[in-house]
């Protein structure tokens, strides 16, 4: 049922997702993403030149011109900045601007002067066409996956280093030029290779995309590249096999709409970064702030004289808490509710103690502690021996006691 | 007398033509615990780098323990400022504390269980062997403080710079970078941090540089550190210094009495 030709064309464009997933990783670490969408516009004049020096269409002078220019721009990225007021990403798109527009250009004068026939060679660079993909091309992309994945798995602490503090890594000894010109390097490769399939527009896409995925279900390093490479691999097969199931619909912008769904998924619904689940522990903490309330309010009532209160006191007026909190209230048997009158049980009674309790000691931390660290504020936190250290708490508790007994 | 452990002669940094130290002669003693004082502009990072040698000096030269900065291979151990780098960054406090161990691993070799139990080791020094799996970006500043100074000590190195370490910190990291530091002159190593609080310069540091642009004045402590010297480093700024450091005082004193 699946020809030989898509067979090829999977197992080529997996080990492009697998490239762009761990340079993207990179990039994205390095906060240089928009770099490989420079490069890959960058590509363009130097795939002409080589057209217009050579007259050959071999994958493998253009692709030897796509290479140079692409690291000429790179060059210029990172030069610019240095030696005149330009700053980065300012540099970064002028570059790619100009490359383009010199690409655009060129090729231009190329489709004026040959034949159009040559063009079109050309004309597949700017959007792709990976249904062409011969098995030659989908060896050097498996070939590239291997190198890079072995690359990185050598060079993981380096890497690691230079990503997260150069400054440190120069510091101690850190060769930070060559490991900048490796990932630079590696980066203008895997555009390179990625411009038969996906085309000069749309690759930086695939090479963006995964890793920002990746990012929201990982808080480390070598799991954000694993996850990253397997988003890259898997929107290229599902892209593939989608494109393929459909007449005209071509591979790269459905490639890129594929990695596009696995970022929205992950958006959404990855367990701890992800949207819901933001929202889900936001709502969470309020209620809990609700239900803390209304117990606080019925102790005070026990305190006074008032056995019990009714629901509207809780429900309107000054307290207004909310219905859904009061009934997480009774349901976690706090609160119990006889004939619209409310009160608390032994245990409710506990929770809102300790309850008060915890606020008083964070109360009396913020007043005396002269040198606060913010970070350390969680005014939802009742168990607040965890985030002080316990003879802090313990001074703290000896403080009220003492400010109590004089009141 | 003491060998130096840094020593800088006629040191003069520019940042396109515009200088930022200048003409600059000291000598640091090995084993001292020395500050950098100055007000704000006033190079106390660019010194630093020029004595890690991460920028090129328009002219002079430095020396580390003995030997031209360009030939040594001393390692140095380094708190960069906080704000250095991103906190976000997906890695957690054991790896970023193991980086301290690259250097003497060199290229391509990955650190191994001895790596490991050294940099736990040092975790330990500044009281954050339990947070060894978190993530960076979940600790409060002064927890990430500390572990940058953890890394620092898994350096191992004579020589230690830290720039602005009790910057924006909390009670208990304050005290964990104090325990760490004497604990590191007890041991003969040398310390060099940038210092912003004047008020604990005299019972804490042996050694200050008072700098603005030009060395105003270093040596010990009790000789250097004066009023006039001051003065003359922060220019009319400090009377207000002065003044804002008197009020703050009174206020604490304020409600540390009415609290009790």
């Amino acid at each position: 049922m699946i020809a030989p030709n898509t067979i090829v064309i999977l197992v080529g464009i997996t080990a492009l997702g697998i490239c762009c997933g761990l340079v993207g990783a990179l990039m994205l670490l390095r906060r240089r993403a928009l770099l490989s969408d420079a490069l890959a516009h960058a590509t363009l004049p130097g795939v002409c030149i080589a057209f217009l020096l050579s007259g050959s269409r071999s994958t493998l002078t253009l692709g030897f011109g796509a290479l140079v220019s692409a690291l000429i721009g790179a060059v210029l990225v990172s030069r610019l900045p240095r030696f005149t007021r330009v700053r980065r990403d300012s540099a970064t798109a002028c570059i790619l601007g100009i490359m383009f527009g010199a690409g655009i250009a060129l090729s231009g004068i190329i489709q004026r002067s040959g034949p159009g026939a040559a063009a079109a060679g050309l004309d597949g660079l700017l959007l792709g066409r990976t249904a062409g993909m011969l098995r030659s091309e989908a060896m050097v992309l498996v070939c590239a996956a291997i190198v890079m994945s072995l690359l990185i798995f050598v060079l993981r602490k380096e890497l690691l280093l230079s990503c997260f503090d150069p400054l440190f890594g120069r510091c101690s000894g850190q060769a930070t030029g060559a490991l900048d010109l490796l990932q630079t390097s590696l980066l203008a490769a895997t555009v390179v290779l990625a411009l038969p399939a996906v085309g000069v527009v749309l690759t930086a896409a695939l090479v963006v995309i995964p890793p920002a995925a990746a990012r929201f279900w990982t808080d480390r390093f070598d799991p954000l590249l694993r996850i990253s490479a397997f988003i890259g691999a898997s929107s290229g097969i599902t892209g593939t096999i989608v494109s393929s199931s459909y007449p005209d619909l071509p591979a790269g912008p459905v490639i890129v709409l594929a990695a596009t769904g696995f970022f929205t998924f992950s958006l959404l619904a990855a367990p701890k970064r992800g949207m819901i689940a933001r929202k889900l522990r936001w709502s969470s903490r309020k209620r809990q702030r609700e239900v803390r309330r209304i117990l606080h309010t019925l102790l005070v009532a026990c305190e006074g004289d008032q056995y019990s209160l009714s629901a509207d006191q809780i429900l309107a007026g000054s307290v207004s808490a909310s219905p859904r909190a009061l009934n997480r209230a009774i349901r976690e048997g706090f609160v119990a509710k006889e004939a619209e009158r409310l009160q608390l049980t032994p245990v409710g009674k506990k929770r809102a103690l300790r309850a008060r309790k915890s606020q008083q000691i964070w109360r009396e931390w913020l007043t005396s502690e002269a040198a606060i660290d913010r970070d350390l504020i969680d005014l939802d936190e009742e168990e607040i021996e965890k985030l002080l250290p316990a003879e802090l708490v313990r001074s703290l508790e000896r403080s009220i006691d003492l400010r109590e007994a004089i009141r | 007398m003491i060998q130096p452990a840094v020593e800088i002669h006629d040191l003069t940094v520019a940042y396109r033509e515009k200088p930022v130290l200048w003409d600059i002669d000291a000598v640091i003693p090995e084993g001292s615990l020395s500050a950098i004082v100055g007000p704000n502009g006033a190079g106390k990072s660019t010194l630093l780098s020029a004595i890690l040698g991460t920028i090129q000096p328009a002219s002079g030269w430095l020396k580390i323990f003995d030997k031209p900065i360009e030939d040594s291979d001393e390692i140095i151990g380094f708190v960069p400022q906080r704000e250095s780098v991103d906190w976000d960054f997906p890695v957690e406090v054991l790896d970023v504390v193991m980086m301290g161990t690259y250097q003497r691993l060199g290229w391509f070799r990955r650190p191994g269980k001895a790596q490991h139990d050294w940099a736990m080791e040092c975790l330990d020094a500044v009281g954050m062997a339990d947070l060894y799996r978190r993530q960076i970006g979940e600790l409060s500043g002064g927890q990430q403080q500390r572990v940058f100074i953890a890394r620092a000590l898994a350096q191992d190195a004579r020589i230690f710079l830290m720039d602005e370490p009790f910057a924006g910190v909390d009670a208990a990291t304050e005290d964990a970078i104090r325990r760490v530091l004497e604990d590191l002159k007890k041991r003969g190593r040398t310390v060099i941090l940038v210092h912003h609080d004047l008020h604990t310069i005299e019972h804490f540091f042996d050694h200050v540089l008072l700098l603005n642009l030009r060395l105003v004045a270093s040596g010990p402590t009790d000789e250097i550190f004066t009023r006039e010297n001051l003065l003359r480093t922060y220019g009319g700024r400090l009377t207000l210094l002065d003044e804002a450091a008197e009020a703050v005082r009174r206020i604490r004193t304020g409600t540390g009495g009415g609290g009790s």
